[in-house]
């Protein structure tokens, strides 16, 4: 990707999360956030990832939207007043050093795309050269999901189906049954 | 928040919408073998499909399209059929989710694991979508 629009994406995205944080009224801060996962979307598919680009569309950008829509709706609009300006002094130091902890990991990882990458070696190579033959299906994320690791992905169903009967057993309304 | 939108635009726009968006999703779900897409984002386009008519149109024909109670019965059933597909090659002396033990005729091994990602993909399609219906309806009933 040209890196200009790399570089506009990105601050338009970090603009994105503190303009989310800074604004009072709930909705707006929601509208932000999907601008915010729209860009991350854009990010994610300039560097190849389709697949999670467009996850990150679809929920980040569409439906988790809708669902904090609604939370704001059932509970306030409103952000509380601002904590006190001393537990400011506490926090933004400990902020500040944990983001130069990630600045100096950042530095440590290999370049985009580098066939030398740890990550590259042992059995990552062999889902790519064989993936075809052993599935018959040409994209390999998809293979991978759901053939080499579909435990993985039977996790991954566990963890949104009971997220979601979590939610629905604290909220639901049951007015007429009385215990 | 639920039920009939004022503007008769917006009512409009989301019912001709409305099968479009759930036939996309329908269609990433079965692209997921040659393109990008699968379950989890083919079934969060195809909640689209059924919290957009609950968004806009009246509640009659939203919940007559998707009733209350589709969100948990569609959950419950992609993860059932998940694990009780998973457990197939089992009983054909192969590993858990291993299709290609399930023989069936004179199916190559290949075709078998093609076919096995397509139930996984269908499974996780119906979870996902369940549960994104199951969500937006406890909450929209928490919004007075």
């Amino acid at each position: 990707m040209i890196w200009q629009i790399d570089l506009a994406l990105f601050v338009a995205l970090i603009a994105a999360a503190l303009i989310a944080l800074w604004v009072r009224n709930l909705l707006t801060a929601v509208a932000v956030l999907a601008v915010y996962s729209l860009l991350a979307a854009v990010l994610f598919a300039g560097m190849g990832a389709v697949d999670v680009a467009l996850v990150e569309a679809v929920l980040g950008a569409g439906v988790t939207g809708v669902l904090f829509i609604l939370a704001v709706l059932a509970t306030t609009r409103r952000t509380p007043e601002r904590a006190q300006v001393r537990r400011r002094w506490t926090i933004m130091p400990l902020l500040a050093a944990f983001f130069g902890l990630m600045l100096y990991a950042g530095t440590g990882l290999p370049p985009r795309g580098d066939p030398e990458a740890p990550v590259r070696e042992g059995v990552a190579p062999q889902y790519l050269e064989r993936s075809l033959e052993d599935t018959e299906t040409p994209n390999v994320v998809t293979a991978l999901l759901a053939d080499y690791r579909s435990q993985d992905t039977l996790g991954e169903t566990l963890v949104i189906v009971t997220a979601a009967l979590a939610v629905a057993l604290i909220l639901r309304r049951d007015e007429e049954v009385e215990l | 928040m639920t039920g009939e939108y004022p503007s008769e635009p917006v009512r409009v726009t989301s019912g001709v919408l409305t099968p479009f968006v759930a036939m996309f999703g329908l269609y990433i779900i079965a692209h997921g073998h040659y393109g990008p897409g699968g379950g989890f984002a083919g079934g969060v386009v195809l909640a689209v499909g059924a919290l957009l008519p609950r968004l806009a149109l009246p509640e009659r024909i939203a919940y007559g399209a998707v009733p209350a109670f589709a969100g948990a019965l569609s959950m419950l059933v992609g993860v059932l059929a998940f694990l009780l597909f998973g457990l197939l090659p089992l009983l054909a002396g192969g590993a858990f989710l291993d299709y290609a033990h399930v023989g069936i005729g004179e199916v190559a091994a290949s075709r078998l694991r093609y076919l096995g990602i397509l139930v996984v993909e269908v499974a996780v399609g119906l979870a996902v979508f369940g549960a994104m219906v199951l969500i937006f309806d406890v909450l929209a009933g928490r919004v007075r």
